[in-house]
């Protein structure tokens, strides 16, 4: 995992997510998860580029199961966008294209 | 723009791939291996291996893609990770991929190893709901279901063996088939038939998933009665088999039904210098052991075509 990139527990989320100072990237993963292995490299790489402009932060959906429910996420990957603990934009899901992260990552930094 | 000379770009890092790029590496013929996420493939989310030779216990198949990868980079491959193929020629004598818009490789030969991935059904709703309600991925996604009323799509080994395991989580599991019986095998038909949280709606098609921002309903047609009904669901997997990830071959190479790659015995494509391996290829059984033996032979051949090029690049 990337250096940029931190993992909260759903404790968490409120501080690190709806509190950050800058926007944020949420990453819904599960273990067993070909599309969400498949996406960790991508979300790492995007996570380097915009580095200190935008906060790249995954979580656990088997250990945050209320989270989920609370965002409404059901499948994973999912990657929730936030800004100013609002969430913006669309939701990506499935295979991700590294291309797709940075260009909603772009919009939000605009 | 960067560019950068191989011999052979291999493109999917699982056991074909990897297999080829040992063997192109071993062989001195500088060698890229691009994937789209990590190597290993469909291996390195299997949980463990018993049928690979050279293995007398169980091996996980995290360990195995990786020291299928580790192989490789010892013999010099270059294995370059989560990229995205911007653009790309297969069709030029010396072929060329453009990787996140921010470097340029070329290579006279190609061995394509992208592999399968779940098929989709192709019908309405299902772009949209997908992550939302819809998943191809029951070990991924059944969690989400707690205590919920799914719908399972198909009626093969895997969708019957996937139902059985999402009833771990849901409270009701209704699997949708399009024939009369299961063509999964019996003793696993027989589970699910007789499994109380198991229901069959047989002779029965999906034409469109409804719901706004979340699966809401399927819509399916019973086909002896030709009657369409909108069924409420929690959720739907599907399980209709794999596709072969060709989208490089796109009106470049006539496929083979269901969607596969002929070859001829050396793995050749019918474009000149582009080889294909693996599960992505026309063949009767698709296993690690058969995607390794793909991989040996394209990159054999593969070495033998770079050489007839004259266009082999020096390696430093």
């Amino acid at each position: 995992m990337s250096a940029h990139v931190s993992e909260i527990t759903m404790d968490q989320f409120d501080a690190e997510v709806l509190g950050a100072n800058t926007p944020v990237v949420l990453d819904f993963y599960s273990t067993e998860c070909p599309p969400c292995e498949a996406l960790a490299p991508k979300f790492d790489a995007v996570a380097d580029q915009f580095a200190g402009q935008v906060k790249f932060v995954k979580v656990h959906r088997q250990a945050s199961r209320e989270l989920a429910v609370r965002l409404n996420v059901t499948g994973s990957p999912t990657l929730v966008f936030f800004k100013g603990g609002k969430e913006l934009g669309e939701r990506l899901a499935g295979d991700i294209q590294r291309s797709a992260i940075k260009r909603a990552v772009e919009a939000l930094v605009s | 723009m960067k560019t950068n000379a191989y011999d052979v770009i291999v493109v999917g890092a699982g056991p074909a791939g990897l297999t080829a790029a040992i063997y192109t590496s071993r062989a001195r013929l500088k060698t890229l291996v691009l994937d789209e996420g990590m190597p290993g493939g469909q291996v390195k989310t299997t949980h463990k291996v018993s049928n690979y030779p050279g293995f007398p216990e169980d091996i996980k198949g995290t360990d195995l893609a990786m020291n299928f990868a580790l192989q490789a980079e010892r013999f010099g491959t270059r294995i370059a990770r989560a990229i995205e193929i911007t653009s790309f020629d297969l069709t030029s004598p010396l072929k060329r991929f453009e990787l996140d818009e921010e470097e340029v490789v070329t290579a006279p030969a190609v061995i394509l190893s992208t592999g399968a991935k779940p098929r989709p059904l192709g019908i309405p709703g299902e772009d949209n709901l997908r992550g939302k309600g819809l998943s191809y991925c029951a070990t991924c996604d059944g969690a989400y279901f707690d205590g919920k009323d799914i719908h399972v799509i198909g009626g093969g080994n895997s969708a019957v063996e996937e139902a059985l395991f999402l009833t771990q989580f849901a409270n009701s599991v209704t699997i949708l088939h399009q024939f009369d019986e299961f063509q999964a095998e019996p003793t696993t038909a027989h589970e699910a038939l007789t499994h109380p949280k198991i229901k069959v709606l047989w002779s029965t098609e999906p034409r469109a998933f409804l719901g706004e921002g979340q699966i809401e309903a399927v819509r399916v047609q019973n086909l002896k009665s030709g009657q369409t009904e909108d069924l409420k669901t929690d959720g739907v997997f599907i399980f209709i088999g794999m596709k072969p990830r060709t989208d490089l071959l796109d009106g470049l190479v006539e496929l083979a039904p269901g969607g596969y790659v002929p070859t001829d015995e050396s793995m050749a494509t019918t474009i000149p210098g582009v080889f294909a391996a693996g599960d992505i290829r026309v063949k009767r059984y698709r296993q690690i052991t058969t995607a390794v033996a793909d991989g040996t032979i394209a990159a054999l051949a593969a070495q033998k075509f770079v050489k007839d090029s004259g266009m082999r690049v020096a390696v430093a």
